[in-house]
């Protein structure tokens, strides 16, 4: 590579732009969403631009008072604790598993590919008799119903995940602990799971986001009860008496946006890492 | 020894097995049952078998063929253009990710926001009156075209699909980029190879299969895509954006036909098949390390 001298700040001003064009395409749908949630409802209809004249917090103050309709924090509360408990679920079956494929080949063969390839098996298949399995059991409508989609949706991506760092651990101190007559749970539970923090917490958080974000069972399994703010936030736009409150349904879509926003931005380099290692090992 | 290692690795792979068995072969084992049989919601402990009806109805639906075209079609396009959209900006960008890492935080974020939800924000930006993407059409062009109306909403859907996952295909093809050794791209400097040459020798080449991962990704993503379509059109300007998973949800939900649905289920998990039976083929020589 041989730049002339002259061409180099230009070529990384150029650089900057193009980073600064993509980073407000690639976010446009956020950008507006809370650039109208901070508009007054006269605002908005008489004002469609990105400029706000005069910004206001009305409409997250009207989503609570609109709780005895659409009661968010129900929404939200559904989210966070069916993603909680589902991402443990996952990890909790999926990292037991991983220690035996990567150190002593059980279900190499089956189990993995098997697992891996649930990634690429449209989901849809096994909604409907999910769907009536759940009707059965009592599980319909129901957090831990929920949770259950959650841990199957991610368990593909983690099983990869831990298979290949519990196979990059430097076998010796297993060994070491074992002549020392660990058993082997014990064995994972203190000296293979504390080596794969790093890997088990990013995949924690990815697990947490790809849960949040998940829709379609959400909408099929669950009717008020258990209702995830994925398909909560959608009623926010049924028309009441004036038709839809834009300014109120951008401050829910915000709201329901911010958790995963956030812990992307704060774990950015861990949760690539993982994308990348996910997508190459699997 | 051994017994006992083959042993213990059965019980720690059993709770994984079991969750599996219960949340996808039992229902597996129902798509199979149901779809030799007629079903609907008034007979549903007591199907009665009727043969392979159900796969004939489904494959003599022109909504049902429209809605794999559609798949098909969405996911081809899509993952295409991800692809080179997303390699040219990890190339471009290289320089400033290499000094600032951080920057590409920016970039990952839209795949941190349920497509249900992206689907939602596009009813609200693209809306006639209160949305700002025909708001500044009308400023700057004058005119702007019905976004979801049948004759631009496959368009429409194409590049809110691409807007969210480009930045996947970018992170990806950025790491391969990156981790391709300098000593390369010194050596082939020193032969005399310019920047485009070394692009289209070297770099390209060793980016083949992270390039061939990403759109394979992309591609099965984008196929069964449901959530945006789902909250932004539904089943959109005459069934015109009926994807694959849509035509199923509705085929049980809002027709009610079980029997149809999950035939449909089974054709699709046989296509699904197909692909990665291929997939795999074609990258048998990459040893599962």
């Amino acid at each position: 590579m041989n730049p002339t001298l002259s061409s180099r700040p230009f070529m990384s001003a150029l650089r900057w732009l193009v980073f600064a064009i993509a980073v407000v395409v690639l976010n446009f749908p956020v950008i507006a969403t809370l650039v109208t949630s901070l508009k007054s409802d006269a605002e908005i209809s008489s004002n469609a631009s990105l400029i706000i004249e005069d910004p206001t917090l009305d409409n997250y103050a009207a989503i609570f008072a609109m709780a005895d309709r659409f009661d968010i924090l129900h929404y939200l509360m559904n989210s966070l604790v069916a993603s909680l408990i589902g991402s443990a679920l996952a990890i909790g079956l999926a990292f037991p598993a991983a220690y035996a494929m990567a150190r002593f080949k059980t279900g190499r063969s089956w189990l993995l590919p098997l697992a891996v390839n649930l990634r690429a098996v449209p989901l849809i298949i096994f909604a409907i008799p999910i769907y009536l399995m759940y009707q059965q059991v009592g599980l319909l409508d129901t957090r831990l119903g929920l949770a259950f989609i959650f841990a199957l949706v991610n368990i593909p991506l983690v099983l990869v995940l831990f298979t290949s760092a519990i196979a990059e651990l430097p076998f010796e101190i297993e060994e070491a602990a074992r002549v020392d007559g660990a058993s082997t749970l014990r064995l994972i539970w203190h000296v293979v799971l504390p080596m794969s923090l790093n890997v088990v917490a990013a995949s924690s958080v990815l697990a947490f986001i790809y849960s949040w974000n998940e829709f379609l069972f959400g909408l099929m399994l669950t009717t008020s009860r258990a209702t995830p703010i994925s398909v909560g936030a959608s009623f926010f736009f049924a028309a009441s008496g004036g038709g839809v409150r834009w300014g109120v349904a951008a401050a829910v879509m915000i709201l329901a946006t911010l958790p995963p926003l956030l812990l992307g931005l704060l774990m950015y380099r861990q949760i690539g890492r993982s994308m990348t290692a996910g997508a190459v090992k699997g | 020894m051994e017994r006992q290692t083959i042993l213990q690795g059965r019980v720690l792979i059993t709770p994984l097995t079991a969750f599996l068995i219960a949340l996808l072969g039992f229902p597996l084992l129902l798509d199979l049952v149901y779809s030799v049989s007629r079903v609907g919601f008034e007979n549903i402990r007591a199907p009665e078998l009727s043969g392979l009806g159900n796969y004939a109805k489904a494959l003599a639906d022109p909504e049902f063929w429209a809605a794999a075209w559609f798949s098909l079609r969405f996911g081809v396009i899509v993952a295409s253009i991800q692809v080179v959209a997303g390699l040219m900006l990890a190339i471009f960008l290289a320089p400033l990710f290499a000094a600032r890492p951080w920057l590409i935080a920016f970039l990952m974020l839209p795949m941190m926001v349920a497509p249900a939800l992206v689907g939602l924000m596009y009813r609200l930006i693209l809306h006639e009156f209160v949305g700002a993407v025909p708001y500044y059409l009308l400023e700057w062009y004058g005119d702007f075209p019905a976004f979801l109306g049948r004759q631009w909403v496959f368009t429409t859907l194409v590049v809110i699909e691409t807007l969210q996952w480009t930045p996947f295909a970018l992170l990806i093809l950025h790491s391969a980029y990156a981790a391709i050794s300098p000593d390369v791209r010194e050596a082939a400097a020193l032969d005399g190879a310019t920047g485009f040459r070394q692009l289209v020798s070297i770099d390209l080449p060793l980016m083949l299969p992270a390039i061939g991962v990403t759109a394979f990704i992309r591609f099965i993503d984008s196929f069964r895509v449901f959530d945006n379509i789902y909250t932004l059109v539904g089943s959109g300007a005459g069934g015109s954006t009926t994807s694959m998973s849509i035509y199923i949800y509705q085929a049980f939900f809002k027709v009610g036909d079980i029997g149809l649905a999950v035939a449909a289920s089974m054709l699709l998990l046989a296509a699904s098949f197909v692909v990665l039976w291929t997939i795999n083929r074609l990258t048998a020589r990459r040893d599962p390390a």
